[in-house]
């Protein structure tokens, strides 16, 4: 059941078309305002567009379990509207009708424990730092547990730790289905290996495997020398 | 604490019907064809009981909008349901039609709540700024209306007009109780019915779609059931502000608990603030009864206010 998007246009992007196989995951990259998120909110539906496919199902046009099994988005920045609503109450969101209630491998608990946030399971969501709604935000994903899970800058507020967890629950955690993840992390995307789709002017400018895109020539072609690979990591000239 | 304010509350409600202007005494009450049988029963009783409804019904109602519209300040009478049936109960006393005006007053809630979803349906699942927006421009359209029915009304028709802006709790007998009963039913059934996708929405739309909740549908269905239910309730109350406001927000800072848990406690205590406040205009010792709309606005807009600086903090 693959995932399409086959020639959108909107203000800001244009001519979009790539597909994804479930199981496949993917990096996508570009500098602000390319239109990354609006992409990711294309995908899942939010901004709803006849374009989008997964396994032939537009998922804006269909509603409850089905829909939420298919694709899943986590915002950069957590938005809770309520007061009180704690965080083990925002999880508990997270496990959709009949997928969760005892079926799905993981709890909340184990979730939580995961992510090193369990002594926050009773604070409201409201009250926590934006690394730790950040990780919230994941923990709900990975309940959520959709055949494509889209991650918008998951690492924006990470200190190093977390982003340690983070990483190998990216690379090599077996809980999430086919992940795509926005980033500006250009080290993160190198080390994960996924392939890579990166977005100039608001049209796709590369799709290709990691190791094509993190060549030394191709990454001076596209960032004019502010990107350079030393000693296996990708650095960023300041 | 809260089983002591429970306390106080059901106290109260107890016995509220035993004051007012004219004293009853408890002996004469069990004489089953006593003028004291009569008021009490024909006339304290059915007014504490729909005191207690409406105040419920408008309490939720405040909750349920602020939920939808992410707005803590908007309450049922935001949309001009409670303009659209004043107007309309204007027009049913100026065309003399005025026994029917609780029919018009619900028929005009109702027209304005048609009005909406129409006007809604332009509209993507996410902006409920705008619709908001034009529920105050709705308000204002009526508002003007509303004077040219003053402008062209005898001195007598322009008084009965009046006297429904300032809400009034008067009722004889319990056949509207019923009716407002039944409101207050289906209100928090709906409610209860939805109440995950109301959790749901508590979060953010996004969250709610991403989980598979048709957002907007979500939010006609409580929008709709909010306004049968207010419509019902102004239509034999007339306007009675405020309340919808205040309960929320007090019982969110009493409870600290999200608002999907505070249906039942909103309610109840929307219910107990109106009979208090009906109980304390009864018995101010005036020569006739302070209109309740009157005081839920003497309490209520200071209230606003020191909302609107507690939120700029």
């Amino acid at each position: 059941m693959p995932i399409n998007i086959t020639d959108y246009t909107n203000n800001i992007l244009k001519n979009i078309s790539f597909s994804l196989e479930h199981g496949e995951d993917l990096i996508i990259l570009g500098a602000n305002g390319v239109g990354k998120t609006t992409l990711a909110k294309v995908l899942c539906g939010i901004f709803p567009s006849e374009a989008v496919r997964i396994d032939s199902i537009t998922p804006s046009k269909i509603y409850g379990e089905t829909r939420a099994r298919l694709i899943n988005y986590i915002p950069a920045k957590l938005d809770v509207f309520d007061d009180f609503i704690t965080v083990r109450e925002f999880l508990e969101l997270g496990l959709i009708h009949g997928v969760a209630r005892g079926q799905h491998p993981t709890t909340v608990d184990d979730v939580l424990q995961m992510l090193t946030i369990k002594h926050l399971a009773d604070k409201a969501c409201k009250l926590l730092s934006s690394g730790e709604s950040q990780l919230l935000l994941i923990a709900s994903a990975l309940l959520h547990d959709a055949k494509y899970t889209i991650f918008d800058e998951p690492t924006a507020n990470l200190d190093p730790k977390k982003m340690q967890i983070l990483f190998n629950i990216l690379k090599y955690d077996t809980l999430l289905q086919s992940k795509l993840v926005i980033t500006h992390n250009l080290d993160l995307a190198y080390k994960l290996g996924f392939n890579i789709l990166f977005l100039e002017d608001g049209s796709i400018k590369f799709h290709g495997s990691g190791s094509d895109f993190f060549e030394q020539s191709h990454l001076d072609r596209l960032f004019n020398g502010a990107v350079v690979k030393k000693n296996n990591n990708i650095v960023v000239k300041l | 604490m809260k089983k002591a304010v429970l306390a106080l509350a059901l106290l109260l409600l107890a016995i509220a019907p035993f004051f007012g202007q004219i004293d009853l005494p408890l002996s004469r009450l069990l004489e089953s064809n006593s003028m004291e049988h009569k008021i009490f029963f024909d006339i304290r009783v059915p007014r504490v009981l729909l005191s207690f409804f409406v105040g419920g019904i408008l309490a939720l109602g405040g909750l349920i909008f602020q939920t939808i519209f992410r707005n803590p300040m908007s309450t049922p009478f935001t949309l001009g349901v409670a303009s659209g049936a004043t107007l309309f109960t204007a027009i049913a006393i100026v065309l003399g039609f005025t026994a029917l005006s609780s029919l018009f007053a619900f028929g005009g809630a109702m027209m304005t709540v048609i009005i909406l979803f129409i006007v809604a349906s332009r509209f993507n699942a996410y902006d409920s700024t705008s619709l908001l927006l034009v529920g105050i421009a709705l308000s204002f359209f009526y508002a003007a209306a509303l004077m040219v029915m003053f402008y062209i009304s005898s001195l007598q028709e322009s008084y009965e007009i009046m006297r429904f802006t300032m809400g009034s709790l008067d009722i004889v007998g319990f056949k509207n109780i019923i009716i407002l009963a039944c409101a207050s039913a289906f209100l928090l059934t709906v409610i209860f019915k939805y109440r995950y996708e109301l959790k749901l929405l508590l979060t953010s739309y996004e969250f709610a779609y991403l989980k598979g909740i048709d957002v907007k549908k979500t939010g006609y269905i409580f929008l709709f059931a909010v306004s049968v239910a207010v419509g019902t309730a102004v239509s034999f109350t007339g306007t009675i502000g405020f309340v919808g406001l205040i309960i929320p927000h007090i019982l969110k800072n009493i409870y600290k608990q999200s608002a999907d848990k505070l249906i039942v406690p909103i309610f109840f205590y929307g219910g107990v603030f109106l009979v208090v406040s009906d109980l304390i205009a009864r018995n101010l010792g005036t020569a006739s009864d302070i209109p309740i709309g009157v005081l839920t606005s003497f309490l209520g807009a200071p209230f606003f206010i020191y909302l609107l600086i507690k939120g700029r903090k």
